[in-house]
């Protein structure tokens, strides 16, 4: 039956029911026998690093768009689909960035030669080719970042991944907020579904956007204070089964050569783009 | 002379905002005994259990565990809480809170792993965990995507798998069907023939005289009214009535209507 666009509280109910079994379906991606599933996590985190600072050095469309298609093809030998894997990378970035890069465009932020020139009261505007190629350098930039990291997370396990950024020196009060907010995120919104039936059973259909938006805006404030209650519950919970900040995994990591060629070409990727930039351009 | 594993005296408790929780509490729990809290809803039973597995401490009034007193201070020490997290554990009374990792397997392997216990003994109890709760088949499920009951027997799964000395179990049938109810029955029964000390607090009298040799009843003034022998304390009806422990039952024998007190006793 298709839902009514002014049902308000049955699309945030609908939404968030998505969420739930997107998140478990990425969760389950990690368990999955692919090509980064079966890496070592912690070389794997660093040769996302290593990518990462190669994305972060390239001044060039070209690099970082093979970039980009290279993490494509390791998605896809990873057992993640390509079209979840693009709408997760492809929907954020132009928003976003659009947004941040937008005044880099004209000569007011970024002067050059002018490609397109508007009248603007009296003060003349143009878009610059410098201004579009430093806008595509920072999109690509963002888009290949975002992707790395998305692929890391979607391959590797949550606990392992934690426990990887523990063995880096990564701050044991950022792993256990990441690693808190994880646990409690499914219980948040257990609660926040049941809030919403519940105003649904009360009131029935929620005429327009305007009214709903009215009635969970009421609710907000309860929910606030039942998810504080929640996460100190779920705390301690965790501190009764022994639980310091650490993150610990009953699986050792294990290694092979598949692991160090990995780490060997994503430094090689590093050194290569810096002498692009330093030598040819 | 048996030995004292909780000791309690005049303990006071409050919730942010004045919430008056337990008022003047003196309580002994020995090693080995199972012993059940029971009192009304309010009354201050889950506070207790949280006292007792120190995760609040009294504003008045002292806890000792195995004649060491339980203070925030000294359990910050990390070395004395991993020895108390060993040898204590929690059954809270709602799974949902307690089930927190992306697997059934990992939420069960937590608690070992945190308190250093070896790989290789933590899987061996694992399998044998789940083979006697009959969960062997939930292992790679999500926690959220269990029912009421199955969220049970892993929550106490969780806590089985420390093997701590005493056990805590918060309303642990609340809300189970009969099938569900028997095996977690089974379960404490099991801990507790094993020499596990037992503390349960509920207000489902059916499991308190099957199960347990001493009841305390914590009344509506947040305190120990009345402490006991089970069959001592279940048969007292006009107390149990009192304190809202007991309910009247209404049911039909063909046309006509029967009504009568809900009796707990081991003898009737």
């Amino acid at each position: 039956m298709k839902k009514k666009k002014g049902d308000f509280v049955e699309r945030t109910i609908l939404g968030i029911v998505s969420f739930i079994k997107e998140t478990i379906f990425s969760e389950s991606l990690s368990r999955k026998n692919g090509f980064l599933q079966r890496r070592d996590a912690r070389f794997k985190c660093v040769s996302a690093a290593l990518l990462l600072l190669a994305i972060l050095f390239s001044k060039n469309i070209l690099s970082l768009f093979i970039i980009y298609f290279g993490i494509i093809v390791i998605a896809c030998f990873s057992s993640i689909g390509l079209l979840f894997f693009l709408s997760r990378t492809m929907f954020f970035v132009p928003l976003f960035s659009f947004f941040i890069v937008f005044p880099a465009i004209f000569n007011i932020v970024t002067p050059g030669e002018p490609i397109l020139s508007f009248n603007f009261f009296n003060w003349e505007i143009s878009i610059t080719r410098q201004g579009i190629d430093s806008a595509a350098i920072f999109f690509f930039r963002v888009l290949d970042s975002i992707s790395v990291a998305i692929l890391l997370v979607l391959t590797t396990h949550q606990n392992i991944l934690l426990k990887t950024l523990r063995i880096f020196y990564v701050p044991k009060l950022i792993v256990m907020i990441m690693g808190m907010t994880y646990r409690y995120i499914f219980l948040f919104l257990d609660s926040v579904i049941r809030t919403f039936i519940s105003i649904k059973s009360r009131i029935g259909f929620v005429q327009s956007t305007k009214e709903g938006q009215r009635l969970v805006a009421f609710n907000m404030a309860r929910l606030w204070l039942k998810s504080y209650n929640l996460q100190s519950q779920v705390y301690n919970a965790m501190i009764s089964r022994g639980y310091t900040g650490e993150a610990y995994v009953l699986d050792n990591f294990h290694y092979n050569w598949v692991d160090i060629v990995l780490i060997f070409m994503s430094l090689f990727l590093l050194i290569g783009t810096i002498c692009l930039n330093l030598f040819f351009l | 002379m048996s030995q004292l594993v909780f000791s309690l005296k005049d303990v006071c408790f409050s919730y942010p905002g004045d919430i008056l929780a337990l008022k003047d509490l003196t309580l002994e729990i020995n090693k080995g005994e199972c012993v059940a809290i029971i009192g009304p809803n309010g009354s201050g039973k889950s506070t207790l259990l949280s006292l007792l597995d120190a995760l609040e401490f009294p504003q008045k009034g002292t806890i000792k565990f195995l004649e060491l007193e339980i203070t925030e201070k000294r359990m910050r020490d990390a070395d004395i809480q991993k020895d108390f997290r060993k040898r204590v554990g929690f059954v809270f009374q709602n799974p949902e809170i307690q089930l927190f990792c992306p697997t059934v397997r990992e939420d069960i392997v937590f608690g070992p792993l945190h308190l250093g216990i070896q790989k290789s003994i933590i899987e061996q109890r694992l399998k044998e965990i789940a083979d006697k709760l009959k969960i062997s088949h939930l292992l790679d499920r999500a926690p959220h995507q269990l029912s009421i009951g199955e969220k049970k027997k892993v929550a106490i799964a969780t806590v089985l798998i420390i093997e701590p000395e005493v056990f805590l179990l918060d309303e642990p049938t609340a809300g189970l069907d009969p099938s569900t109810t028997r095996d977690i029955i089974n379960v404490i029964k099991t801990a507790h023939n094993n020499g596990k000390t037992i503390v349960i607090s509920t207000h489902d009298l059916h499991i308190v005289e099957e199960i347990s040799e001493i009841v305390h009843v914590i009344g509506n003034n947040k305190s120990i009214i009345k402490s006991g022998k089970a069959e001592e304390i279940l048969t007292d009806s006009d107390f149990l009535q009192k304190n809202n422990l007991m309910h009247i039952h209404i049911h039909r024998h063909f046309d006509i209507k029967h009504i009568h007190p809900h009796i707990h006793s081991k003898t009737i």
